[in-house]
C-alpha cells in the first residue's frame, strides 16, 4: 500500500508575531504550497486574513490549487475588547509612523486563538462549528 | 449590529436633501447566487440583466456593474451602482472545471481568471459604501470565506446586509444563518423566484450609507 505523508508544523504565535505582515504572509504560504500543514495558536486578523486569500490567489497553479483555513478566536469581552482596540490604534499609529519615515516594518499583532492552515490538495473540507472545528485530509 | 457611520460628507448631503450614489457591492463564496440576485434588482428596477447565470463555477470572473438604478421604497429615493462581485474562494482548481465538459486549456484560463477576479474583488472592497454578502441558504454559513468578509466589512466600517439566498429550495435552512451571524441584519430571498426581494429593498434603503 501506497503512504503518503504529511507533515504538520506546529508554530508559535510569538514566533509570527516577529515577523511583519508580509514576511508573515509569506512564511505561512511558503510552507502550505511545500504541503505542509501550519497550526498556530493565535489568529490573524481579519485585514490579515484577506490578504493572505488574495496572495494565494496570486500563487495558484496547477499543483497548488489553493489553502483551506480554519481559525477558532477566543471570545473577548468587556476590558478584553478595550485592551485590544488600544493594540490596534497603537500599532496603527507606529504603522502609520514607520511607513513616513519610509521604513517598510507593517506590525500586527495576532489575536488569541487557533488557527490551521494547509494545502486545499489535502484537506478535503473544514467543517466549522462556533467552539471547535473539525478537519478532513485525504492523500 | 455593524451598520453605523453617517460620516459628515454624508450627514452634510442628507442635511441639504442631496442624495449620494451607493456603490452596492454583491459579495460572497462561489455560487451562492449573487450574479442572479444583481439580475433580480437590475431587472426589477431597469428592465435589464447584469451578467450571465451558469451552474458552473466562476461564471463571473470580473467586476460587473450597472450605474444609477433609482431604487423607490415607501417613499424613499435611492440611487445605486450595483457591483456584482467574481466569487470569494480560498482554492481554485481548473480540475473542477473539466467536469463540466471543458478542455485542458479553457479549464486553465478559468481558473486563472478566476484568481485574478478573487484579488480584483479583494481590492474593490476599498470601494464599496454597503455590501449585501449573499450566502446559499442551502449551505452551511461558517464558512472561513464568510467569516473573513464578515470580518472585513467591520473592520473597515462597511454597512453589511447578509441575503440568505436559495429559500425557494427544500434544504433551505436560513435560520442556521441569523445563528451563525446574530449581530447582522439578515433578509431571506430567492434571488431566482423574486420571493421576499422587497424585504431585500426595505433594508437597502434602509442600511445604505448616503441613502
Amino acid at each position: 500500500m501506497k503512504t503518503t505523508k504529511i507533515k504538520f508544523d506546529f508554530v508559535s504565535s510569538a514566533t509570527l508575531d516577529e515577523k511583519p505582515r508580509n514576511v508573515r504572509i509569506n512564511f505561512i504560504l511558503n510552507r502550505v504550497k511545500d504541503g505542509t500543514i501550519l497550526v498556530t495558536d493565535g489568529v490573524l486578523k481579519p485585514e490579515e486574513e484577506i490578504d493572505l486569500i488574495k496572495e494565494t490567489m496570486r500563487r495558484v497553479d496547477d499543483g497548488f490549487p489553493g489553502i483551506e483555513v480554519a481559525s477558532l478566536k477566543k471570545p473577548t469581552k468587556g476590558m478584553q475588547n478595550v485592551l485590544e482596540k488600544m493594540v490596534d490604534s497603537k500599532e496603527r499609529v507606529q504603522n502609520l509612523i514607520a511607513g513616513l519615515t519610509g521604513q517598510s516594518f507593517e506590525k500586527t499583532s495576532m489575536r488569541t486563538g487557533l488557527t490551521l492552515i494547509g494545502p486545499a490538495r489535502f484537506i478535503k473540507k473544514v467543517k466549522k462549528n462556533p467552539n471547535s472545528f473539525s478537519v478532513l485530509t485525504e492523500v | 449590529m455593524a451598520i453605523r457611520n453617517l460620516n459628515f460628507f454624508d450627514w452634510f448631503l442628507a442635511l441639504f436633501g442631496m442624495k449620494k450614489t451607493v456603490r452596492l457591492g454583491i459579495y460572497g463564496s462561489v455560487n451562492t447566487g449573487k450574479t442572479t440576485l444583481a439580475n433580480r434588482i437590475s431587472k426589477d428596477w431597469t428592465g435589464q440583466e447584469v451578467g450571465k447565470v451558469s451552474p458552473i463555477p466562476h461564471e463571473t470572473r470580473f467586476v460587473q456593474k450597472k450605474e444609477k438604478i433609482h431604487i423607490k421604497h415607501k417613499g424613499k429615493n435611492l440611487t445605486i451602482n450595483l457591483l456584482d462581485m467574481p466569487g470569494l474562494a480560498t482554492k481554485i482548481d481548473y480540475r473542477q472545471f473539466l467536469k463540466y465538459g471543458m478542455s485542458k486549456k479553457a479549464a486553465r484560463q478559468r481558473a486563472k481568471e478566476a484568481t485574478d477576479g478573487v484579488i480584483e474583488a479583494i481590492k474593490w472592497l476599498n470601494n464599496v459604501d454597503t455590501v449585501l454578502a449573499v450566502m446559499d441558504a442551502t449551505q452551511d454559513p461558517l464558512t472561513q470565506v464568510n467569516v473573513t468578509l464578515l470580518g472585513n466589512l467591520e473592520a473597515r466600517r462597511i454597512p453589511v446586509i447578509i441575503v440568505a439566498n436559495k429559500i425557494d429550495k427544500k434544504r433551505a435552512k436560513p435560520d442556521a444563518i441569523r445563528d451563525a451571524f446574530p449581530q447582522y441584519p439578515v433578509v431571506e430571498v430567492s434571488a431566482l423566484k423574486g420571493k421576499n426581494i422587497e424585504h431585500l429593498y426595505e433594508a437597502i434603503a434602509k442600511h445604505s450609507k448616503g441613502g
